[in-house]
């Protein structure tokens, strides 16, 4: 008697209906309605990364001219599984030496509502221009790995990342 | 006749994506790296911690399950298990609950964060080994298993869609919306959860998991650790234990 | 006093000597809001705490900085490349746009 309470008393109780009535189903697709209405509407708040891309790039070069440079690798996948948690790998193939090195990584992106991620300060100490993080994407967009040189000049790449929505639960 | 039309125009979309959206091979590859550094290690470590703080760690789950220390990795990599205390088929997370109620302490609700990352913890301990879920055990896995498969194949809710409706070779394709549908067996899933979900950013145990495809498919969600729910992930699991796969806890999904 | 938050610091490969080099990893459970969502129960927005400077030192000696923006993933991931001089220990100082301020530390055990 005490055994079957004991046990009683810890499991959930099985579920009873396993096809939805008229009801559950008609709650279940507000609910889903709810759902999405909250996703979708979000607020117009300019926070100070609310920045086109041009306007990202110059604070971030002061203005300076920017060439396209295929010394850096940029990886990020074609097709993101999700835009939650999208990884971002730089290796930029210069020397990082005291003569010449890479200063800086910033990795931008161009259609979030915010849209610098990282700025990385590297130092001789790296020994190399490496930086990966994972970022978010609100939609299929471009990132961008902008990077200062030694010398002062500025060269960049960016990758056009995919992010699909949907899938189940 | 409508009820009909619905799968088989779903279907066809399920059938037309899959192609073009296809995971590419370095794509796979950048997600595989994702799981050496997956946030989900930090809430594994903090799972043991709770265990250890508030359940009396692993000796108490051994001398719960009258399991010795050795014995301990292979005999949770063969859950949901017939627990003979508790008198039922029942996964991880109901063994921490019932050792939270033996214990006089508060009793967590499944769907709470302790429980989630016990569960994940001590499933952990069972990394490397096979999955070895055993069906035929006892009259009571052998109910549950044929439980999970009826329930698996059931087709149920407005869309008229069963689990295995998208989860079966018959799909071609096998993505849903651009979003990879795992073949159970195939894709480790009974190995492979408790997991970090990058689209919660928590950590999901399998039921969990259930409960979310349930809502998206217009199928009533089944409780957590109901007989029911129980049933379909002895079912599932099972399906990773004939592809002979290797528990690799915790995991990474979307 | 800031909340203990969680992270973990990774030296990769596990062996290594002096004059190697190896990959830094730096994991932390961070919301990382953006302050422009919006909560589903109660239709408010979230407010904006996201991790904003990173500082990675060696010996109390800082060795690569970094700005974050709202743009991270929650429970943020860096990864970077570090030299081993000897034996010592890598730190991670972190602070968040709330005033929140904390370090993880990693052991750096070279085998010579």
């Amino acid at each position: 008697m005490e055994r079957r309470k004991f046990i009683q008393s810890i499991l959930t109780a099985s579920a009873v209906a396993m096809v939805a009535t008229p009801n559950q189903l008609m709650a279940e697709e507000a609910k889903k309605e709810a759902k999405a209405e909250a996703k979708t509407d979000t607020p117009a708040l300019k926070g100070p990364n609310d920045l086109t891309l041009e306007e990202a790039i110059k604070v971030i070069t002061g203005g300076k001219e920017v060439k396209k440079s295929d010394k850096i690798k940029l990886t990020v996948p074609e097709i993101a599984e999700n835009g939650a948690v999208v990884p971002v790998k730089v290796l930029v193939n210069h020397p990082m030496t005291e003569k010449e090195s890479v200063k800086a990584i910033h990795v931008l992106n161009t259609a979030n509502g915010n849209t610098r991620c990282v700025d990385v300060l590297l130092t001789l100490a790296n020994v190399e221009a490496y930086f990966a993080t994972r970022i978010k994407l609100s939609q299929t967009q471009e990132v961008m790995a902008l990077v200062e040189l030694s010398d002062g000049t500025f060269i960049n790449t960016a990758k056009s990342v995919k992010v699909t929505i949907g899938g189940c639960g | 006749m409508r009820k009909l039309l619905l799968p088989l125009a779903l279907m066809l979309t399920v059938a037309t994506a899959g192609e073009q959206f296809a995971m590419s091979d370095a794509d796979k590859k950048m997600y595989e790296e994702m799981q050496e550094n997956n946030p989900a290690d930090i809430f594994v470590d903090a799972g043991s911690e709770e265990l250890e703080d508030n359940l009396g760690g692993e000796e108490a789950l051994q001398n719960f399950l009258n399991v010795s220390e050795k014995e301990l990795p292979k005999y949770i990599a063969g859950f949901p298990r017939y627990i003979t205390k508790l008198d039922n088929v029942v996964g991880i997370d109901q063994v921490l609950q019932a050792m939270q109620v033996e214990q006089g302490k508060k009793r967590t609700s499944l769907n709470e964060e302790p429980i989630t990352i016990m569960s994940a913890y001590v499933k952990s301990l069972a990394n490397d080994e096979l999955v070895n879920i055993d069906i035929n055990e006892n009259k009571e896995m052998k109910a549950s298993y044929d439980l999970g498969k009826i329930i698996y194949e059931k087709v149920r809710g407005k869309r008229g869609l069963s689990c295995k409706s998208c989860h079966s070779k018959a799909v071609k394709g096998l993505s849903l919306r651009t979003q990879t549908l795992p073949r159970f067996g195939e894709a480790g899933t009974g190995a492979t959860w408790p997991a970090y979900r990058m689209t919660k950013s928590k950590m999901r145990t399998i039921q969990q998991r259930f409960q979310g495809c349930m809502e998206d498919s217009i199928h009533t969600v089944l409780p957590l650790g109901s007989k029911e729910m129980v049933a379909l992930e002895v079912y599932i699991t099972n399906e990773s234990k004939n592809e002979k796969k290797i528990i690799a806890i915790p995991g990474l999904k979307r | 006093m800031a909340e203990k938050r969680k992270a973990m610091v990774k030296i990769k490969p596990k062996k290594f000597k002096v004059g190697d080099t190896v990959k830094v990893d730096f994991i932390v459970i961070h919301p990382m809001d953006t302050g422009m969502a919006k909560d589903k129960e109660t239709g408010k927005i979230i407010e904006a705490h996201y991790i904003d400077n990173i500082t990675f030192s060696f010996d109390g000696k800082p060795f690569t900085t970094m700005k974050v923006w709202e743009s991270v993933s929650t429970n943020p991931y860096f990864s970077i490349k570090y030299k081993v001089t000897g034996k010592g220990k890598i730190t991670v100082d972190y602070t968040d746009n709330k005033g929140e301020k904390n370090s993880k530390s990693k052991k750096v055990k070279p085998k010579a």
